[in-house]
C-alpha cells in the first residue's frame, strides 16, 4: 500500500474506534484498528513505516497507552502518535508528549477537532516522507559513486600499462600498481608528492611539467623513452598528455607508461645477430680475396691474360662484398650503441687533417685537387674520435668517387653560433633533386649512367647520419646535378653538448 | 741468412696464401694454426717477426701478444697484427671497444696486398 494513507486507531472503546473510522475514512484515509495495546503494537511491528499516524488511547486495560507509546517509538522512532486523553487531563497529555507523542486530542472530541489534529500530523508525515526520500536518493547516488570509483580502481589496478596522474600544480594524485612497479617506487613515494620531489626519472618529470605548461589548445602529447636501473636494463616508453576542462584550461596531466624492455632486448639481439653473421661472412671472403691476390700476383705460377682479367673482376666483387659487410658491421655497432661510446674533447681540425692526408693518395690517383681550410682557433667538440674519422673518410672518399678526374674537393671548418661547422664540397656529378631527400636512407643509391661503375653499399651516408645524430648534430646536403655537391655538418661545441648531456 | 717469419692464424687458407706471399720474397715461414700453438712455435722457432691473427677461437691475438711481450726472451720480436676487424684508417677502434690496449708493433687489415704486407714487414725488421 505505497500511496495510501494508513491511520491506526488503538482504543479499547469500540465506539471510539468506529467513530474514528467513520470520520477519518471520509477523507479517503485507510483506517486500521486495534482493540488493545498489544494488538496495536503487533500491527506497528508488521507494518512499520506504512503506518502514517497512530491514534492511541492512553487509558486501556492490559498494556497501558504510555507503554504502547514507548514500545512503538522504540520500533519506529519517528512514528507520529496522537494520544487520546480520556479525562482531558493536561498532565497525562504533557507526559505523553514528553515521551515522544506528536500531539494529543482530548476526549470527547468533535469530528472536526479529530480531522484537524490528524491532518496536521499527516502534513508532518509527508514532510518526513519527503526527507526520507531525499535521504535515500542521496544514499543511492553515493553508492553509485562508490561503485564507479571502485570500478575505475579495479580497471586501473588490472592494467598492464602504468598510469600516473598529476594535478595542475604538478602533484601526483593517482598511480596504479603497474606504474609503481615500472618506476620502482611505492605508492607512498608518489602519491601527494610533487613531480620534482618524487624521485622520478628526471626526463619523465620534465616531460610531464612541459605538458602541464602546454599553450596550444590542440591535442598534444609527449612521447619519450626512458632507461632505468643501475645498468639501464629497464626501458620505458612514456606518453604524457595534458587534461583540459570545458574552457580549455589545463587541469592536470595523464601519463601512460609501457615497459618496452623486451623490444629493446629483441633489437639488441638483432644487432648482435647481424654482427655475428657479418663476422662469419667476412672471414671466408677475406680468405678468398687473399687467395685471389696471391694468384693475381703470380705467386702460384703464371697467369694468362684472360685468367688475370677474370680473377681481377672476381676480386672487385669480393672487395665490394667486404665493404658491404664492414658497413653492416658499423651499422649494427651504431644500433647496438657501441660505436659512439668514447666521447672526449676533440679537435675536429686534427681529425680532418689526418683523414685528408690519408685520402690524398686516392685523390692524386684521379688528379683531383684536395684542399682543407680551417678558420683559426676552431673550438673543440665532444665526440668519439673513431666515429669522426669514419664520417669524414666516408664524405671525402664519396666526394673523390663521384668527382671526375681533374676536379676539386675541398673541406672547410669554421665556428658558427655555438656549433662547429664542417663542410665537404666537390665539383662532382651532383645529385638530382628528386634523390636528395633519400640519400641518407639505408641502402639507397643513385642509379645513373655515371654511378654504375662506382662500387658502393648504400650504407655510408646512413651511417654518417646516425653518427652525427648520436653527437647531437645535424647534417644537410646541397647539390646541383652536373655541378657539385656540398655536405654540411654542424656539431655542438664541447661545452654546449656537455650541458645537454 | 733469410729472416724467419711465424704466421699465426686459425684459417689454413689464409696461412697458405700469406705463406706464398712471404716465400716469394725469400722469407722462411713457420705456421701455427691457433693462439696456443702460436705461443709454442714462437718459443721453438725463434722467429724474427710474427704475423698474428686477432680472432682465434682458442686464444685471441691480443692475449697472445700480451704473453709474448711480457716474456723476457720473446718480448723483442716485432708483432704485426692481422685483423679483419680494424677498418682502413682507424686502427685502434677494435682495441678501444674491447677495452684492451695492445703492444703490437703494427696492424694490417686482411686481406692484404702483397706489396703492402712486405713493406710493413721490412719496416718492422729494419727497426
Amino acid at each position: 500500500m505505497p500511496n495510501q494513507t494508513n491511520i491506526l486507531v488503538v482504543d479499547d472503546d469500540r465506539t471510539i474506534r468506529d467513530g474514528c473510522s467513520r470520520i477519518l475514512s471520509k477523507s479517503g484515509w485507510t483506517i486500521l484498528t486495534a482493540e488493545n495495546g498489544q494488538k496495536g503494537l503487533d500491527q506497528i511491528q508488521t507494518l512499520q513505516r506504512e503506518i502514517d499516524v497512530v491514534l492511541l488511547d492512553l487509558m486501556m486495560p492490559g498494556l497501558s497507552g504510555m507503554e504502547v507509546l514507548e514500545q512503538s517509538l522504540r520500533m519506529v522512532p519517528d512514528l507520529l502518535v496522537i494520544v487520546i486523553t480520556g479525562y482531558a487531563t493536561v498532565e497525562s497529555a504533557v507526559e505523553a508528549m514528553k515521551r515522544g507523542a506528536y500531539d494529543f486530542v482530548p476526549k470527547p472530541f468533535t469530528p472536526d477537532q479529530l480531522r484537524i489534529v490528524v491532518k496536521r500530523a499527516l502534513e508532518r508525515r509527508s514532510l518526513q516522507k519527503e526527507a526520507e526520500f531525499l535521504r535515500k536518493e542521496r544514499e543511492k547516488s553515493l553508492r553509485d559513486i562508490a561503485t564507479e570509483k571502485s570500478k575505475i580502481k579495479t580497471i586501473m589496478n588490472s592494467m598492464g600499462d602504468g598510469v600516473l596522474v598529476c594535478d595542475q600544480d604538478g602533484s601526483i594524485v593517482l598511480t596504479n600498481p603497474a606504474a609503481n612497479r615500472m618506476l620502482r617506487l611505492s605508492e607512498d613515494d608518489l602519491l601527494g608528492k610533487l613531480l620534482t620531489e618524487a624521485h622520478l626519472p628526471p626526463e619523465l618529470a620534465d616531460a610531464i611539467l612541459k605538458s602541464l605548461k602546454t599553450r596550444e589548445s590542440a591535442f598534444t602529447s609527449i612521447s619519450q623513452e626512458l632507461s632505468l636501473g643501475a645498468a639501464e636494463e629497464v626501458h620505458l616508453r612514456a606518453h604524457t598528455a595534458p587534461v583540459r576542462n570545458d574552457v580549455g584550461e589545463i587541469m592536470g596531466a595523464v601519463t601512460v607508461l609501457q615497459d618496452i624492455s623486451y623490444l629493446k632486448e629483441i633489437d639488441k639481439m638483432k644487432s648482435e645477430f647481424v654482427a655475428m653473421v657479418t663476422h662469419e661472412l667476412r672471414a671466408p671472403i677475406a680468405a678468398v680475396e687473399q687467395q685471389l691476390t696471391v694468384i693475381l700476383n703470380k705467386m702460384a705460377g703464371e697467369v694468362t691474360e684472360k685468367q688475370e682479367q677474370l680473377l681481377s673482376r672476381a676480386k672487385e666483387r669480393t672487395k665490394g662484398l667486404l665493404d658491404l659487410i664492414k658497413d653492416l658491421l658499423d651499422l649494427s655497432k651504431i644500433e647496438a650503441g657501441k660505436m659512439v661510446q668514447y666521447k672526449e674533447p676533440l679537435s675536429l681540425q686534427e681529425v680532418i687533417q689526418r683523414v685528408v692526408e690519408l685520402m690524398r693518395v686516392e685523390a692524386e690517383h684521379k688528379k683531383i685537387d684536395l684542399q682543407f681550410s680551417a678558420s683559426p682557433e676552431t673550438p673543440l667538440i665532444h665526440a668519439d674520435r673513431n666515429s669522426m674519422e669514419g664520417i669524414f673518410t666516408n664524405l671525402i672518399s664519396n666526394a673523390i668517387k663521384y668527382t671526375p678526374e681533374k676536379g676539386k674537393v675541398w673541406v672547410a671548418l669554421s665556428e658558427e653560433r655555438g656549433f662547429v661547422k664542417a663542410s665537404v664540397s666537390d665539383t662532382g656529378i651532383g645529385i638530382e633533386e628528386e634523390n636528395l631527400s633519400r640519400i641518407f636512407d639505408k641502402f639507397f643509391r643513385v642509379k645513373t649512367k655515371e654511378t654504375r661503375q662506382i662500387i658502393g653499399t648504400g650504407l655510408g651516408l646512413s651511417i654518417v647520419k646516425s653518427i652525427v645524430a648520436a653527437h647531437l648534430g645535424t647534417i644537410s646536403v646541397e647539390s646541383k646535378a652536373g655541378t657539385g655537391t656540398t655536405f654540411t655538418i654542424l656539431l655542438p661545441k664541447e661545452s654546449v653538448s656537455q650541458l645537454s648531456e | 741468412m733469410a729472416k724467419k717469419i711465424l704466421i699465426v692464424d686459425d684459417d689454413p687458407d689464409l696461412v697458405e696464401a700469406v705463406t706464398m706471399i712471404l716465400e716469394s720474397k725469400k722469407y722462411t715461414v713457420a705456421a701455427a694454426y691457433g693462439g696456443i700453438e702460436g705461443l709454442q712455435k714462437a718459443k721453438s722457432e725463434k722467429p724474427d717477426l710474427i704475423v698474428l691473427d686477432v680472432m682465434m677461437p682458442d686464444k685471441d691475438g691480443y692475449a697472445v701478444c700480451k704473453e709474448l711481450k711480457s716474456d723476457p726472451n720473446l718480448g723483442k720480436i716485432p708483432i704485426l697484427l692481422l685483423t679483419a676487424v680494424v677498418s682502413k684508417i682507424s686502427t685502434t677502434r677494435y682495441t678501444q671497444q674491447m677495452g684492451m690496449e695492445t703492444e703490437a708493433d703494427d696492424y694490417i687489415d686482411k686481406p692484404v696486398e702483397p706489396e703492402v704486407l712486405v713493406k710493413r714487414i721490412e719496416a718492422l725488421l729494419a727497426k
